[in-house]
């Protein structure tokens, strides 16, 4: 409820008096300091009829135990096919993982065969793709799908699958689990079916959860039971969560750490604070700066006109020059090196250099230019490491 | 050089509200009970779905009236019942005062112009066939006794006005983006003129970085026309950046009403409560405490007696809520609420009143 206090502060600002208490509403964080997922460098390409789309080019992000990682960005941006990379379940052809690597709990996971892989899928890595309220099968009863879920990688049979099936249902909290098992979908509310569908995500204990939009279409109360479910799996797992959503409200509810995406980048990350409080990249700014806000009238909100480019064409340079306020020529020609705002902070966009290529660190600058970069540019490139000598 | 800040100072949101504003369009009672198939083996009655139930809503020049509320409360049906594509089970519309039903065939194909409708999908709502010259035409076709070069004119006109460049009349709709799509659809309901558009969901399918295009595409409109908007949304924080006025629907029918801003800063319903403590917070060090709502919303078909919210309310008063159906009261000044814990209702209860047959109007 939107009690007074609450109101004074978002008018005035003043959250200092909750610095550490239970910041998301949801308990004390779950984070620890062990990370076991991290992306370095990937590239994802498809090879299409029109050229080569460059879906993820280049992203870098970890994940650590217990930790919320927020992945978002405009539509296309390669965050979905940046979570099929690491399950390793890019359709290829056309796409390839042409570089970088995933090292889930200490291992490469675009070195394993086939069979490792489908092995680690589910177990160590899980999932949910649809919405949960959809996501179950009308005509199998709980007892089984549950099941199917964790026979998958498991190899239990008999009362020892059915203890698991019970073990599942039971973290989730669903009452009376060992009679609810034999309901089928349509007798369960729509609470306890999303509890379902988590008993199924968690049944083979993953460590890492990949939710992609899982709760674009609920209703508000629905969607927030679901949230609410996710973050009790976490407090008792330790799973860590990356979270995909184009909705800064659930990154402001559920999340640690943020990562924006680009046209096939990271532009910036952060701690969750951190890009709320100074967003440093344009798009990140211009993003939190188009959603509405509930607890005070926006007066107007800021449109990012346009389009984002395509991603088989892209210009040299910063992919959002053509819609960013702040674009300057060096923009156009070269793409901007990342630059460190604070511990754990940092955005890829020349504003931050003051749009002084000479600035950037030679090796960086260099690294960052994927997409072949304009003549001026490259001048301007050959100037900078000649100073840097 | 202009900062994000600055851009968005140059702009302005939605105009006040002229309170004396003429009235466009306004219900009284408005049903809609849909008769479904069935009933105890073909025997008896057919059960009904009342998917509104006697709603009361006033739509002046000018003014956004938002209505929210969770799926399936009534809001889509609403919106059918204002642009003539349900007939109402009970209730009337009157659009500028005058009752829809007593309307003579013209000024009922008067109000079919004025009464406009942008939808939800724009990947389902525009033909993929016909090319964006004619479905903007359309309904200047049907409508209007325009000349060709005329309606060509227009549609250049009205895609120039919702930010689209009069060389792409000549492509189809898959040529476009999804939030290019939606100025079509917004296009189209502009071309005749319209006094009213009814908005469903006008961006609930778009990216949310170009959701903001959109919405203030319709602020700016709304400025340039006088528009009167009845904006149906699920997410709050869009009604609160676009509506002067806002409407809470659960079961069919309308909670709490009345000025966005005492709603949203103190709402008086338990359920507008539970939802806004429901909804996603700006900010993470915005905390609310989730009021975390028992069961689920009843069907329409056989709706709780008394308050329809009494099932699941969490405070709930006594008796008086299962048994009387509490009216909408002015508890504050523009600001309706439908139920008990206002007025004097559970006292005249437990005195042992009789049980009013319709609505209880309580004394606020
Ligand atoms: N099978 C494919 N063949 C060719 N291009 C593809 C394929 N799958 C994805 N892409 C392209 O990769 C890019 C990134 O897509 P992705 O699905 O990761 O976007 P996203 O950020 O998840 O977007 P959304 O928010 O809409 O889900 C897009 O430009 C998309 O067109
Ligand atoms: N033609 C119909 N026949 C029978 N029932 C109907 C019909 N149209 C709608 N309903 C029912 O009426 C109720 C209200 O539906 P409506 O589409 O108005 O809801 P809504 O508030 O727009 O929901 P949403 O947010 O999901 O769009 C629902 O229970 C729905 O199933
Ligand atoms: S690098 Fe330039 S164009 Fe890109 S975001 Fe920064 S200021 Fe804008
Ligand atoms: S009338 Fe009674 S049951 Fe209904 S909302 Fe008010 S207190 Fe709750
Ligand atoms: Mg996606
Ligand atoms: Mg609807």
């Amino acid at each position: 409820m939107v009690d007074s206090p609450e109101q004074d502060r978002v008018e005035s600002g003043d959250y200092s008096d909750r610095e550490d208490a239970d910041r998301d509403g949801f308990g004390p964080s779950t984070v620890q300091d062990d990370v076991i997922l991290e992306l370095k460098n990937l590239r994802t390409y498809f090879q299409t009829s029109y050229g080569t789309v460059k879906a993820v080019d280049g992203v870098s992000y970890h994940v650590k135990r217990g930790e919320t990682l927020g992945v978002v960005g405009e539509s296309g941006s390669g965050k979905s096919v940046t979570a099929l990379s690491i399950m390793r379940l890019v359709p290829s052809p056309p796409g390839y993982i042409v570089g970088g690597e995933v090292i889930l709990d200490g291992q490469n996971v675009l070195d394993l065969s086939d069979s490792e892989m489908a092995k680690i899928r589910g177990s160590k890595v899980g999932m949910i793709l649809q919405d949960p309220m959809t996501a179950l099968n009308p005509v199998f009863n709980i007892e089984n799908q549950v099941g199917e879920a964790i026979r998958i990688h498991q190899n239990l049979k008999g009362q020892s699958l059915v203890d698991k099936i019970i073990h599942s249902l039971r973290q989730v909290r669903i009452p009376a689990a060992e009679s609810r098992m034999k309901d089928y979908p349509h007798q369960l509310s729509g609470g306890m079916r999303q509890r379902v569908v988590g008993a199924i995500s968690i049944s083979c204990a993953p460590i890492v959860l990949i939710a992609d939009e899982p709760t674009t279409a609920l209703d508000v109360t629905i969607q927030a039971g679901y949230l609410r479910l996710l973050k009790e799996i976490q407090a008792e797992t330790g799973v860590g969560i990356i979270f995909i959503t184009h909705d800064f409200g659930i990154v402001a509810k559920m999340c640690d750490r943020v990562a924006v995406m680009y046209a096939g980048r990271i532009v910036e990350t952060g701690d969750v604070r951190q890009i709320f409080n100074e967003p440093s990249h344009p798009y990140s700014e211009a993003l939190l700066a188009s959603v509405p806000k509930l607890e005070e009238r926006t007066q107007r909100l800021y449109s990012i006109e346009g389009q984002p480019p395509p991603l088989f064409d892209l210009p040299p340079g910063c992919p959002f020059a053509p819609r960013c306020e702040y674009a300057q020529d060096v923009c156009r020609e070269a793409y901007p090196v990342r630059f460190e705002i604070d511990a754990n902070h940092t955005a890829s966009c020349w504003k931050l250099l003051d749009f002084d290529i000479s600035k950037a660190d030679p090796e960086e600058l260099a690294a960052a230019q994927s997409v072949s970069v304009t003549a001026a540019a490259e001048e301007q490139l050959q100037e900078a490491e000649a100073v840097a000598d | 050089m202009t900062t994000i800040q600055e851009r968005i100072q140059q702009k302005e949101g939605i105009q006040p509200l002229d309170v004396n504003a003429e009235v466009i369009l306004e219900t009284r009672g408005l049903a809609k009970h849909f008769e479904l198939a069935g009933g105890f083996l073909g025997f008896g009655n057919k059960p009904t779905l009342k998917a509104v139930d006697g709603i009361d809503v006033v739509v002046r020049a000018g003014e956004t009236v938002g209505l929210v509320g969770e799926s399936g409360c009534g809001k889509s049906t609403t919106a059918k019942l204002l642009l003539g594509l349900e007939k109402p089970t009970a209730g009337q519309i009157f659009f500028k005062g005058e009752d829809f039903t007593k309307m003579s065939r013209a000024a009922k194909r008067d109000y079919r112009k004025n009464v406009q409708a942008v939808f939800q999908d724009p990947w389902s709502s525009l033909n993929p066939r016909m090319r964006v010259q004619s479905i903007v035409a359309e309904p200047l076709q049907i409508v209007t006794k325009m000349t060709k070069g005329e309606i060509k004119a227009r549609v250049s006109e009205v895609l120039e006005e919702v930010g689209l460049n009069a060389y792409q009349a000549n492509l189809y709709p898959h040529e476009f983006s999804g939030g290019q799509r939606q100025r079509i659809g917004v296009a189209r309901a502009l071309a005749l003129n319209p006094e009213v558009m009814v908005l469903d969901e006008p961006v609930s399918a778009l990216d949310v970085s170009i959701r903001a295009q959109i919405l203030n595409l319709l602020v700016d409109l709304q400025k340039e026309h006088n528009l009167a908007y009845l904006m149906i949304a699920h997410n709050l924080a869009t009604v609160r950046y676009m509506c002067h006025t806002t409407a809470v629907m659960y079961l069919g029918s309308i909670k709490e009403i009345g000025d966005s801003e005492p709603i949203f800063s103190n709402p008086l319903h338990p359920y507008t409560q539970a939802l806004i403590s429901a909804a996603l917070p700006s900010h993470p060090d915005i905390e609310r405490e989730e009021i975390i709502l028992p069961g689920e919303v009843p069907s329409p078909v056989d709706p709780p007696s008394g308050c329809t919210f009494n099932p699941r309310c969490p405070v709930k008063i006594g008796d008086v809520c299962e048994q009387w159906a509490p009216g909408l009261t002015e508890e504050e000044t523009s600001h309706w609420v439908s139920c008990h814990l206002y007025g004097d209702a559970k006292e005249r209860f437990d005195a042992g009143e009789a049980i009013p047959a319709a609505a209880v109007e309580d004394d606020a």
